[in-house]
């Protein structure tokens, strides 16, 4: 059970990159185009067992309930219902303290609704059960969802896709760019797999059970389709779109220096691999990865003409793009000697929209305007270690933040943050760049301009003062739609947060408030209604409320467009007096806090390590406010670690030496040098990593 | 790993308010530059005419932060905190001397725009209040910008009209002419809470004094620290001044050339606060402008005094205005005027044709001139990276975060052409010496070269590693054909190019490694502009179909595709700092460069090149 939890992040960023690709959300729930069953539209419903969320704000006696098995989790949550609500005297755990990543986590599984993909839809879409279908399981659980958030548990999906990658079996860390390359490898072969079992079994009766086909059978057929459409490029009729949307072809030109002869030869790609250099740019990288390589010594060319081998230049172009571009930046390397793996934190800068030079000269369209829409980003000191989170660009409500059940909305720049020159160890890994034109940029920008200016005269207000605090600012500049709202969308992916606000802690602060863009695009995603009665009857309707809903938007877009023109310099006047309220309060609480805090602080020597902890989160909220998301990253890391320990509940947690150590010298790195936190941050990995070979060991 | 340097440990607070109050030595961690003169193979720029060899680098000290805000280290990488605006160390560089400091054998030719009329006040809307008889006919001269700067109002210069002429309100009253011409404050005794302190050098009159004339004077932002420096002493990083902000830091500042001499500086700094101040060097005074952002408060990116004026400048701010201010007005709270109250059809026309394009929210005739801002213009709501002026004072190439240059006929209030990087956004512009071209840089890696008579691109220059943050000509190395113009970026490298009109490479892929010049698009630039010229103008005379009269001339040009256009190779491309590079200029005996931290590296040109004539070189 436990590897669940170390799963999920790497998986989570993947998948919410994957879910917010508009194309292949749209194709993933029209394929496969009709079942053999008798859903009329080929839309089968996808009955989700949804826990209601707990609305007293009560907590979770032990640890969260975050990968564990689905009947344990309902056991757990069990307990919690009927558990005692904790007191809300300030912060005896971390999770309890408003604002917090923590807390914010907590609540969101607290708050729900929950989505438990246990079980798989599969037969209903007439195909077998594999990757693809508890993808699509996964997808169509988000968007028949209608309330707008939650976490959803993919136990079912990481099931199937241990069950096919042996790899992904241990505890060990994993690789987001490997993972997101198994996923969509296999969801291709699934498709091909698919469309080939129906033309073979077209004369046939369908088969009445997917299951009952041996597991070894299907990885056979899969592989063999993996081999078939990746290799020799022939597709299966209706399976067009797996291909379209993220494969592309690179042609690798090499040229005999002896004769003189070129050849070329093609494959397809689903990611390109780009070589990283200090203080360079996206786009000089895939330069590079384009230039000119001299095949000689060891690693000649076998020249066709000449016979035997030969010195050669070679060189890889693209020849096909791709309309979702995966640029996997290799943060990873081999250390000289090859024993283990460094992490790069070479500075690599990432512009908004992208052309990509090296492309061939018979490429269509070389001039293929992509946009960023997804980063993942790698928190933590090496390979093996680590946690991912993304910030994905969402059709209807702009940037957000997805940190396990954590979603946060942010603004555009915060996506310049993963350069790698920044403090806290976290860069970019993954740049997802999806196809665009230059009216649908004008257009963006255009109606970007004016989060924009919020944004900039944010900025200036920040420089001159007068909103100290992270949360309050947030809260004031942006439009609060309150959580319980019902808008025209449907819920996001795993991790959605709304940590429900307990009346004693969120007095203050708001942790999570969602963003409505004053004016975005056209929400895709508005099929489902607040009003939606029963599932079939919504899928049936979908369509034509889709178009109602995207028509109704449009005039709401206007409408509030004109208004917020109109409303800019008052609004402006009135945030700034809101701030300065905010800021007032926020003065008043932190001297509070600073007065307990220097009492904490001298007990902290002798007293255990769960008030070491209080103490430090205590700190961030209040009299350091933008350290309020600190330490995410060395948490998780040693959370992590506790994983093996087989334990979540606060005993565990408070006879472990490794989270004592970590937390102490981060509540003390405050006051030291940059330079030493980092160590110390290091540190507290490398404990974990110890750690968790020991119970490996076991 | 990329840490920062450790902060700098203060005495507690307390220890610090009671110095204060006891009128103490303030207790604090002082900084100080560092002049290193670093020799090697590493430090020498190996180009045509010879080699250009570092002659020192000049490392401005960061100051360490304000005592009131504690040193915040912030080991969360994913904390949504908003991040102040900041900037890499920028300089502007003064000399003195009445030699004009560019030389002048440039403007023997005439500048296409203004030399043709097209743009001269003669076509002007009636309505605009301008009497026609003003104008001036071009002269061949048309960048002479050594004026004497004794007139009050805002001066024509050359062919063009002064910026807001006609607008009697804009001409100050003859009465206190000379005697305001100093800010207010002084800035050693302030009390602002912006300012945190200033530190003059204790022998400043006396090294004043002893400085050679024609030598170059500094100013420097570094984080919230504002230096100046004499770059022509042997002492240089003893700084002259240095003035420590709050928390603003100073992201853009401009000296204005027509009121500089030796008892008197009017100097401009933009903050990340959106304020401005402007600030008097010599006797210590300043001026604060749009105080708490009250006509914009979104940080300011760029600014630059409006050329031949004494009181006018222009401010780009981060919400996509551009603002032009009077150094001498007060503030006033800012709304956009209709365009219908100045009367001006027009502007009004321009807002119904363009309105996302230019949206004059005051003009510069607007008949109220009595507080600030003089006029302001909204662009768009994308970022103003950077702004310049062309050599003729007519136009401003304007450069966003969204992609786009912008050519504005600014005395008209008029924009003329939009263009589109490749990708991303664009973050420096500047004009060639005759005014014919533009050079951008941007986040594509690529500085691109316009023709602002053809409104077309001319090449794009590929070279750079990273984005190109700083772009500017050699005056000294360009003539009417050949241009020689340096780019700096965030890849640390500088780069050299030289481009001349004929000898452009064909793009690879219409004819692989063929070298030879391009077709006769590029051949006769002149001929087209000013057939162009004269059909638009006659299109113009009728004023009312002003507006109509720009389908002649589209605006918007979309982007060129890669395959059709030229590719121009660096000559140079030289890793010059460890740290990624922000600014660059070329002087008569060197080339300057700044980087994101602060250090400033003089590289001397080659000894015995073509045009050491004048020789004059600066102190070592």
């Amino acid at each position: 059970m436990l590897y669940i939890l170390i799963v999920i992040s790497y998986c989570n960023s993947v998948f919410q990159a994957l879910y917010y690709s508009v194309p292949f959300r749209e194709n993933v729930v029209k394929y496969p185009p009709h079942s053999p069953y008798d859903t009329p539209n080929g839309q089968p419903s996808i009955v989700t067992p949804i826990r209601a969320p707990i609305q007293n704000g009560a907590a979770i006696p032990a640890g969260k309930a975050k990968g564990i098995s689905a009947a344990e989790a309902m056991k757990r949550r069990a307990a919690v219902n009927a558990g005692q609500p904790v007191p809300a005297a300030p912060g005896q755990r971390p999770e309890d303290k408003p604002d917090s990543p923590e807390y914010k986590k907590k609540h969101a599984m607290l708050a729900g609704p929950i989505l438990e993909l246990t079980y798989e839809n599969a037969a209903s879409y007439g195909m077998e059960e594999s990757t693809f279908t508890a993808l699509k399981d996964i997808f169509m659980a988000l968007i028949a969802n209608s309330s707008r958030i939650g976490v959803l548990s993919p136990q079912r999906f990481l099931e199937i896709f241990k069950r096919d990658n042996e790899m992904f079996r241990t505890s060990m860390h994993q690789d987001a760019h490997e993972f997101y390359g198994l996923v969509l490898n296999a969801i291709i072969s699934n498709v091909e797999a698919n469309a080939q079992r129906l033309k073979e079994l077209d004369s046939m009766a369908p088969p009445r059970n997917d299951e009952s086909l041996a597991p070894s059978m299907n990885s056979a057929v899969k592989s063999a389709a993996t081999t078939m459409d990746l290799h020799s490029g022939t597709r299966s009729p209706g399976t067009g779109w797996v291909h379209d949307i993220f494969e592309g072809v690179l042609t690798s030109e090499t040229k005999c220096l002896t004769c003189e002869t070129a050849s070329q030869r093609d494959e397809t790609f689903l990611d390109l691999s780009i070589d990283l250099e200090e203080h360079s740019s996206v786009t000089s990288c895939l330069r590079k990865f384009s230039a000119e390589e001299m095949l000689c010594e060891r690693n000649k060319f076998h020249c066709d003409n000449c016979g035997g081998l030969q010195e050669a230049e070679k060189r890889m172009k693209i020849k096909r793009l791709p309309k979702i571009l995966a640029l996997h930046l290799k943060r990873f390397k081999y250390t000289e000697d090859m024993t283990r793996l460094q992490k790069l934190f070479h500075r690599v800068v990432y512009p908004y929209h992208l052309r990509m030079f090296n492309t061939t000269g018979d490429a269509e369209d070389p001039d293929r305007l992509y946009e960023l829409y997804a980063v993942v980003v790698h928190i933590g000191g090496n390979a093996y270690h680590g946690h991912y989170v993304s910030v994905i660009k969402t059709q209807d409500r702009g940037w957000l933040l997805f940190d396990d059940e954590m979603v946060e909305p942010v603004d555009k720049h915060y996506v310049r943050n993963f350069f790698g020159d920044k403090p806290g160890m976290a860069c970019a890994y993954v740049l997802f760049y999806q196809e665009t034109t230059v009216e649908a940029m004008r257009k963006e920008q255009e109606a970007e301009g004016l989060a924009e200016v919020t944004l900039a005269s944010q900025e200036a207000e920040f420089s001159l003062g007068r909103s100290p605090t992270n949360g309050i600012s947030r809260q004031a500049t942006s439009p609060v739609t309150p959580i319980e709202e019902n808008l025209e969308y449907a819920s996001l992916n795993h991790a959605i947060t709304a940590p429900l606000p307990s009346p004693s802690t969120a007095t203050s602060t708001i942790p999570f408030t969602p963003i409505v863009p004053a004016a975005t695009q056209v929400p895709i995603l508005d099929a489902a209604k607040p009003k939606s009665k029963h599932d079939k009857e919504r899928e049936r309707r979908e369509l034509k409320e889709a178009e109602k809903a995207r028509k109704h938007s449009e005039k709401e877009k206007a409408k509030a467009e004109e208004q917020k023109r109109k409303e800019v310099m008052l609004s402006r006047r009135e945030t700034h007096k809101t701030q300065e309220e905010e800021t007032k309060r926020a003065m008043a609480l932190s001297k509070q806090s600073a007065a307990e805090e220097e009492e904490k602080r001298k007990a902290r020597d002798s007293t255990s390590n769960g008030a070491v902890k209080e103490n430090g989160h205590h700190e961030k909220t209040f009299s350091i406010p933008t350290l309020n998301r600190s330490h995410k990253g060395s948490k998780s890391m040693s959370r992590k670690s506790f994983g093996f320990l087989g334990g979540r509940n606060g005993e565990s947690k408070g006879s472990s030496v490794g989270d004592d150590t970590s937390t102490a010298t981060e509540g003390e790195s405050m006051l030291q040098t940059p330079e030493k936190h980092s160590k110390k941050e290091r540190f507290s990995f490398s404990l974990g990593r110890k750690k968790s070979a020991n119970i490996l060991g076991l | 790993m990329f840490v920062l340097p450790p902060p700098p440990r203060y005495p507690s607070q307390n220890a610090y308010n009671n110095a204060v109050a006891s009128g103490q030595a303030v207790p604090m961690v002082e900084t100080n530059n560092i002049l290193s003169y670093p020799t090697g193979p590493e430090y020498q720029l190996v180009v045509g005419e010879g080699t250009y060899l570092l002659k020192e680098d000049l490392h401005l000290a960061t100051p360490p932060p304000h005592p009131s805000e504690a040193p915040i280290i912030n080991p969360n990488p994913l904390a949504t905190t908003p991040q102040p605006a900041t900037a890499g160390t920028k300089i502007s560089l003064l000399n003195l001397s009445s030699r004009p400091t560019v030389p002048q054998q440039i403007y023997k030719t005439e500048t296409n725009r203004s030399g043709t009329g097209f743009h001269s006040s003669i076509q002007e809307h009636p309505s605009e209040g301008r009497p026609s008889g003003d104008f001036v006919p071009p002269s061949s001269d048309g960048g002479d910008t050594s004026l004497t700067g004794s007139a009050r109002a805002p001066v024509s210069i050359g062919s063009a009209p002064a910026f807001g002429e006609g607008n009697a309100m804009l001409v100050a009253t003859g009465k206190d002419a000379g005697k305001r011409r100093k800010p207010k404050n002084n800035i050693a005794k302030s009390n602002s809470s912006f300012i945190s302190r200033c530190i003059v050098h204790e022998n400043l009159t006396r090294r004043l004094q002893e400085r050679p004339a024609d030598g170059y004077f500094a100013f420097a932002n570094i984080n919230r620290a504002f230096q100046w420096i004499d770059m022509s002493s042997p002492q240089k990083q003893e700084h002259l001044t240095k003035i420590l902000f709050t928390k603003g830091h100073c992201l853009c500042h401009d000296i204005n050339q027509v009121t500089k001499s030796q008892t008197h500086i009017d100097l401009i700094m933009g903050f990340s606060t959106g304020e401005i101040i402007w600030y008097d060097p010599i006797s210590q005074k300043y001026t604060r402008l749009n105080k708490n952002g009250i006509i914009n408060a979104t940080p300011v990116s760029e600014i630059r005094w409006i050329p031949g004026s004494e009181n006018l400048f222009l401010a780009a701010h981060m919400d996509g205005s551009l603002v032009v201010y009077d150094k001498e007005k007060e503030d006033a709270a800012f709304s956009p005027e209709e365009a219908v109250t100045n009367g001006n059809s027009d502007t009004s026309n321009g807002n119904t044709e363009h309105s996302a394009k230019l949206h004059v929210d005051k003009s510069v005739h607007s008949k109220n001139q009595k507080f600030n801002p003089v006029s302001c213009w909204k662009l768009s709501n994308q970022r103003i990276n950077a702004f310049a002026f062309s050599p003729d004072n007519r136009h401003i190439a304007v450069v966003s975060e969204d992609g786009t240059l912008r050519i504005i006929d600014y005395l008209k209030e008029q924009l003329l052409d939009i263009f589109s990087s490749y990708y991303g956004g664009f973050i420096s512009v500047c004009w060639s010496p005759d005014g014919k071209y533009v050079l951008t840089g941007g986040q594509d890696d690529l500085v691109s070269i316009w023709s602002v008579a053809e409104s077309t691109i001319v090449a794009r220059c590929q070279g750079h590693q990273s984005w190109v943050t700083a772009v500017c000509f050699d005056p000294w190395r360009c003539d009417d054909r050949n241009y020689r113009f340096g780019s700096v970026g965030e890849d640390c490298r500088l780069l050299l190019w030289d481009f001349s009109v004929g000898m452009l490479h064909r793009p690879k892929a219409l004819s692989a490694r063929q070298r030879g010049s391009v077709s006769s698009r590029f051949a006769n630039p002149l001929q087209r502009a000013e057939t162009q010229n004269t059909t638009s103008s006659r299109l113009r005379s009728n004023s009312s179909l002003s507006a109509e009269g720009e389908e002649e001339h589209t605006i918007e040009h979309p982007v060129e595709p890669r395959a059709t256009t030229a590719m121009l190779p660096p000559v140079m491309s030289k890793m010059i700092d460890p740290h990624p590079l922000c600014w660059l200029e070329f002087t008569e005996d060197s080339i300057i460069t700044s980087c994101k931290s602060g250090h400033i590296r003089t590289w001397g040109r080659p000894r015995d090149g073509a045009n050491e004539s004048e020789g004059a070189s600066l102190s070592a």
